[in-house]
């Protein structure tokens, strides 16, 4: 029989160098196909060369039997074959039911009637989206609602879903899981990439495992187990993993070095208190729009000053309230952001470029000239240490697997000196082996006695790295917890009660 | 091999051709005082060009810039001519450009105003003020003296007439300056992401500040060499389009508006191309309407043939994770 979509032997170079090898594949009708692989693996290229976003050097693709090779994504998409996105390629502006219909408007539109349909529609495959906000003022998690519509309105056979669940909460993933599998009956077929293996086992009817851009296997997901996934993804298996584990022991902290008393700002900090204290790893958990973002980036100076009201902030024995993340950076405060695209990394830049900009706004290189040399060594040291890996040196941001430019993001913050760290995110979109090196990482700058906060949505994470646990609920800290006593339960009622 | 034809050697290349072309096909075109003249403009267009380089790079604009480079340079020379010393009238210049780019600045970094509005603005506030209080009359005249100052955009060093040097003085400044400082840096940094550079600590307004004062300054150095080229300032200069064709320049070289990205050489050829462009279309005494006419389609032709030989970056062009 023949499959839905087939490629053989693809190959995809980027500047002569391959990002895919040789590649075989094959989805059938109305099957949901986990693709897995560290970053860098080729998982995001070879997806976007089914979708016209790219196309590929060598090789085949066949759609119903029948050779195609999309030039763009609207090709593919007339041939039903739809790719979302993590970043969504909504129209900000415009209402959920305008971009639901975009490109589809009649010549003249009545808004209610568009309205109307719009809201028939999302309750028909149950998205409780209002279609009259505009996307600017969703969550994460509706705007993938709204792509997600407007992908199965135009009818497709094939959607293509790359890391749709980074930005989810566990509540939203669970509606997401149920989607696919409606999907699914209705004979979509689904490709699934994920750093979540254990989605990949919940919900994948086979499983493919690419590294280095060469095919490792493709099987049925039931003959699949964790440990198996990541031999296949790593080429061995991982021992200095901390996933799951459970600590056994936390560091005391040393001193109080931040405290926050009352701060609130708009509607979605509420008078919020905390303290951070050195050599220490904080863990602050909360469900997506709780506000332990906006608690950052009040500390870090990122969120405009004005939009502050009320509530002190000090800084060891100091009052501070920063207007600019400068001023924060130079007291030591950074924020590793968690979008990275919007605000994490200078995209036409290179891997140094991006690390030296860091150091020097630190104002850490002695002379006022900056050298290529210079620059080149530093990122070199920080490629070591963060085993950032780039075809080339010279590669610009933009063309980092998405992994990868994460971890440019933190070096390029690390290469600041801070005191006080604030993660945010920090291993969305990671691989299982990246995300133990970050947390080896993080490890390492608590015992050098930094002050370390992570926040996450991702319980066990949160679990196994931090020395105390902080759960945001609503706007502020509600509960605090020592992670040798809690269990994820009581943990995850907090947060959501 | 094709790959290697990007933008500015494109338009490089086209800049050969247009003088091959012009030399053989015009009489008149290789004339010494045409090919001065041609020098001359070139130069001038050069000087602003890499100023507003300065500001596109940023992902600034600055439409006051002739503004700028006109009335203060007129009304240094009227100050000199009412009997002040001429340094003293050329640092009083030089501050009021400062003074316009601080402006400017502190709108579009502080007030947040966008700046092609705070820029065309200004232009105009700058034109007004200096026409109702600094400058009585539309031409200005340099003194009669012998001054080398007034030697700055007629004479020649070993040979090169002086604007080609003082052309060759700022583009060599700008480009160390672009590459090697700390604010060149940032300059590109902040043009690539605003958000991302304010998050990393670099000082955001401050360096949008002095992006446009470096323009300012720029074309005060500029309408030096205007004035004393032909000696005169005619203040109508600031009311003709000669801004479009420094944007021109600067977009044709390959410097996209969408900011972070290219540098001096891009204005280089940016500037070659259209200086030889307008002067020969002048020599054929073409309309100013036909000649706006070729620009554009020259302009139009070599963003099409750069995204045939290189498509935009597929990443780049799409939303999504990478
Ligand atoms: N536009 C590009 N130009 C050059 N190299 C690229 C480009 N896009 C991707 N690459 C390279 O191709 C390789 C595969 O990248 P890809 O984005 O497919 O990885 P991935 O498996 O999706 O990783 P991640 O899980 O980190 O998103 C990487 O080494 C990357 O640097
Ligand atoms: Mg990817």
């Amino acid at each position: 029989m023949t499959a839905l979509l087939e490629m053989k032997q693809v190959t995809k170079e980027y500047r002569g160098v391959p990002a895919i090898t040789d590649v075989d594949f094959r989805l059938e009708k109305g099957e949901i196909h986990a693709l897995l692989g560290e970053n860098g693996a080729g998982k995001s290229t070879l997806t976007k060369m089914m979708c016209g976003v790219t196309q590929m050097t060598r090789g085949e693709i066949l759609l119903d039997g029948k050779p195609v090779n999309f030039l763009t994504p609207a090709e593919a998409l007339d041939h039903g074959v739809a790719m979302v996105f993590q970043e969504t390629s909504l129209v900000p502006s415009m209402t959920v039911a305008q971009n639901l219909y975009l490109g589809d408007e009649k010549l003249f539109n009545r808004i209610r009637r568009l309205n109307i349909a719009a809201q028939t529609f999302l309750q028909s495959m149950n998205f409780n989206v209002n279609p009259t906000a505009t996307v600017a003022s969703l969550g994460a998690a509706h705007k993938q609602m709204v792509e997600i519509a407007r992908a199965v309105r135009k009818n497709v056979r094939v959607i293509i879903f790359d890391e749709p669940t980074a930005a989810l909460t566990p509540e939203e993933k669970h509606h997401f899981f149920s989607l696919v599998e409606r999907l699914k009956q209705r004979g979509v077929s689904i490709i699934f990439i994920s750093h979540a293996l254990e989605e990949a086992l919940q919900i994948g009817d086979n499983i493919t495992v690419l590294r280095d851009g060469a095919l490792i296997e493709t099987a049925p997901a039931k003959s699949f187990d964790r440990k198996r996934i990541i031999k296949a993804m790593v080429g061995r298996s991982i021992e200095n993993s901390t996933h799951g584990v459970k600590r056994k022991f936390s560091r005391q902290g040393q001193d109080r070095v931040l405290s926050v008393q009352n701060v609130s700002m708009g509607t979605i900090v509420k008078n919020t208190s905390f303290s951070v204290y050195s050599g220490q790893v904080t863990g602050m958990f909360g469900l997506i729009g709780s506000g332990r973002t906006e608690v950052a980036k009040i500390i870090a100076g990122v969120a405009k000053r004005n939009f502050l009201n009320g509530g002190e902030i000090i800084l060891e024995d100091r009052s501070v309230r920063y207007r600019v993340p400068r001023k924060a950076m130079q007291d030591g405060i950074v924020y590793v952001t968690e979008d990275r695209k919007a605000e994490g990394f200078f995209e036409t830049m290179s891997i140094s470029e991006n690390i030296s900009l860091g150091f020097q706004a630190a104002g850490l290189n002695k002379n006022a000239v900056v050298t290529r040399s210079e620059m080149k060594a530093l990122a070199a040291e920080w490629t070591r240490s963060l085993n950032i890996k780039a075809i080339d040196s010279d590669a610009s941001v933009i063309e980092l697997s998405g992994g990868n430019q994460q971890k440019v993001v933190i070096a390029k913050s690390l290469v600041q000196k801070p005191r006080i760290v604030i993660f945010d995110e920090p291993t969305r979109g990671v691989d299982v082996g990246a995300i133990a090196e970050i947390h080896q990482l993080i490890n390492t700058l608590a015992d050098e006695g930094l002050a370390v906060v992570v926040i996450s949505s991702y319980l066990p994470e949160i679990m196994s790295i931090s020395d105390r646990i902080l759960v945001c609920r609503a706007g502020r800290v509600v509960e605090e917890f020592d992670p040798l006593e809690a269990d994820e339960n009581q943990i995850m009622f907090a947060a959501v009660h | 091999m094709l790959k290697m034809l990007n933008q500015e050697r494109i338009v490089g290349a086209i800049a050969v051709v247009l003088f091959i072309g012009f030399s053989i096909g015009l009489s008149g075109f290789l004339s010494g005082s045409n090919i001065l003249s041609l020098i001359q403009n070139v130069s001038i267009l050069g000087i602003l060009g890499i100023g507003m380089a300065i500001g596109i790079i940023g992902r600034g604009i600055d439409l006051s810039m002739v503004s700028t480079m006109v009335i203060s340079v007129a009304w240094m020379l009227v100050m000199v001519n009412s009997g002040v010393n001429l340094w003293l009238a050329l640092g009083l210049a030089v501050g009021f450009a400062v003074v316009v780019g601080i402006v400017n600045g502190l709108l579009i970094a502080y007030v947040e105003v966008p700046a092609i509005f705070a820029t065309l603005a200004m232009g105009i506030v700058v034109y007004g003020f200096g026409k109702s209080f600094l400058i009585g009359q539309d031409v200005v005249y340099l003194p009669r003296d012998e001054s080398w100052f007034y030697h700055i955009g007629s004479g020649q060093i070993a040979g090169v007439p002086n604007p080609v040097v003082v052309f060759a003085l700022v583009a060599l400044v700008a480009a160390l300056f672009l590459k090697f400082t700390k604010f060149g840096r940032y300059n590109y940094a902040v043009g690539d992401n605003v958000a991302t550079a304010r998050i990393t600590g670099i000082p955001v307004r401050p360096v949008i500040v002095a992006q446009y004062v470096l323009i300012a300054v720029i074309a005060v150095v500029a309408g030096v060499v205007v004035a004393t080229a032909v000696t005169s300032m005619n203040t109508r200069l600031a009311l003709s389009t000669q801004v479009y064709d420094v944007i021109l320049v600067v977009v044709l070289g390959g410097i996209g508006l969408s900011g972070g990205k290219g540098g001096v050489r891009n204005v280089i050829v940016g500037t070659l191309l259209i200086g030889i462009l307008l002067n020969g279309m002048t020599i054929m005494n073409l309309g100013y309407t036909t000649q706006n006419i070729f620009k554009s389609v020259i302009l139009l032709a070599a963003i099409l043939i750069d995204t045939m030989l290189n498509p935009r970056d597929e990443q780049t062009a799409q939303h999504g994770d990478i």
